[in-house]
């Protein structure tokens, strides 16, 4: 999961734990905030996505407490792993990658 | 709209829902998906908007990764049995070579596998639906009994063309339909199985046999075997029913 370029999901996922840790709902509201309200991601599609991330050492479970804001229940907290932190990395240089090369070729273009 | 007791009965159904992923993943995450759907009932309440399509969406999207985590597991599963099909077909394969009249050929010994690996994956699903040990247990005593009863009266129908020996299916039939309306909760599993015994032993009791004596005795211990096995299921099942209300 890490070598290769990653989900859309997983990527949203780890852009959202990238300032700290975070609960499931905590995830899913930063997703619709970094990407402005355009991408909405459903608890099937976060749980799933955390569930291959976990295997693939890219996220761990913090502890499970309260959310101060959220009510009385407690609620299970995710972080990003070094090897997360690294493959978040990794993609966004293969993004700037990406950027150049379009930004050359709107330039040649013109 | 979205009052806080429709947002219950949403969640009560997203619950059940979630019954449906593999189990390893559902005592993994199900607590978390509840909650956040739960969470989204909430945001969308207090926006004054109702809950329908938020909740057609959150289940349609859930489906979907309920499909994708069960085929994720499955191959194993489907490897698994299908190897214990084979194990399983060796008894059979074995046993011909030794016994004078048993004459399966090809067709005989794929039927068989077939037959062996549908009980495997039965078991296999079906034992998934809870961690007790005795609902395992009663579960595989259930789909072997029931194996056994299926193929020794196919064969004796065959056999001997005899019609009431079709009044063994009745017993298999009160086991599908308990099966089915007990949605497979072991409670109502243990009365199913209590069902099935009593009826094979009424069939037992009731049924004329008019077998030789020595033919009819080892029809009453086969007969008795499968109350006992029925019934010892059901006993299973009652166990795993105590042991998850506790």
């Amino acid at each position: 999961m890490a070598n290769g370029p990653l989900t859309p999901a997983v990527l949203h996922i780890l852009l959202a734990l990238s300032t700290g840790e975070r609960h499931g709902y905590g995830i899913m509201k930063q997703v619709e905030a970094d990407s402005q309200g355009t991408v909405k991601m459903g608890p099937g599609t976060l749980y799933g996505s955390l569930g291959r991330m976990m295997e693939a050492g890219l996220v761990r479970e913090t502890d499970k407490r309260v959310d101060p804001e959220m009510g009385d229940e407690r609620r299970i907290y995710y972080e990003l792993t070094s090897a997360g932190r690294a493959a978040l990395e990794a993609e966004l240089d293969r993004y700037r990658g990406v950027v150049a090369v379009a930004k050359k070729r709107f330039a040649y273009g013109q | 709209m979205g009052s806080n007791r429709s947002i219950e009965h949403c969640r009560w159904w997203y619950e059940k829902l979630l019954r449906l992923y593999p189990r390893p993943f559902r005592e993994r995450f199900g607590e978390g998906m509840a909650q956040s759907f739960d969470d989204l009932c909430r945001e969308r309440r207090s926006k004054g908007r109702g809950l329908f399509r938020l909740a057609l969406w959150v289940f349609g999207e859930t489906l979907v990764g309920i499909i994708r985590e069960n085929i994720t597991h499955m191959p194993k599963t489907v490897l698994r049995v299908a190897l214990g099909a084979l194990a399983a077909l060796m008894v059979p394969l074995i046993a011909s070579q030794f016994v004078p009249d048993w004459h399966w050929g090809v067709s005989g010994f794929a039927v068989a596998y077939v037959a062996f690996f549908l009980v495997g994956m039965g078991y296999a699903v079906i034992s998934r639906r809870m961690g007790a040990w005795s609902y395992k247990a009663g579960v595989g005593l259930a789909l072997a009994a029931g194996f056994g009863l299926a193929w020794s009266n196919m064969v004796h129908v065959t056999g001997t063309e005899n019609p009431t020996l079709f009044l063994y299916f009745s017993v298999l039939a009160v086991g599908v339909i308990g099966a089915g309306l007990a949605r497979l909760n072991a409670g109502g599993l243990a009365r199913t199985l209590f069902a099935m015994a009593a009826v094979m032993l009424a069939i037992s009791m009731l049924l004329p046999s008019g077998a030789p004596p020595d033919m009819a005795r080892r029809m009453a211990i086969g007969h008795a075997g499968l109350v006992v096995v029925f019934a010892a299921s059901g006993f299973l099942f009652r166990h795993a029913s105590a042991h998850s209300v506790k």
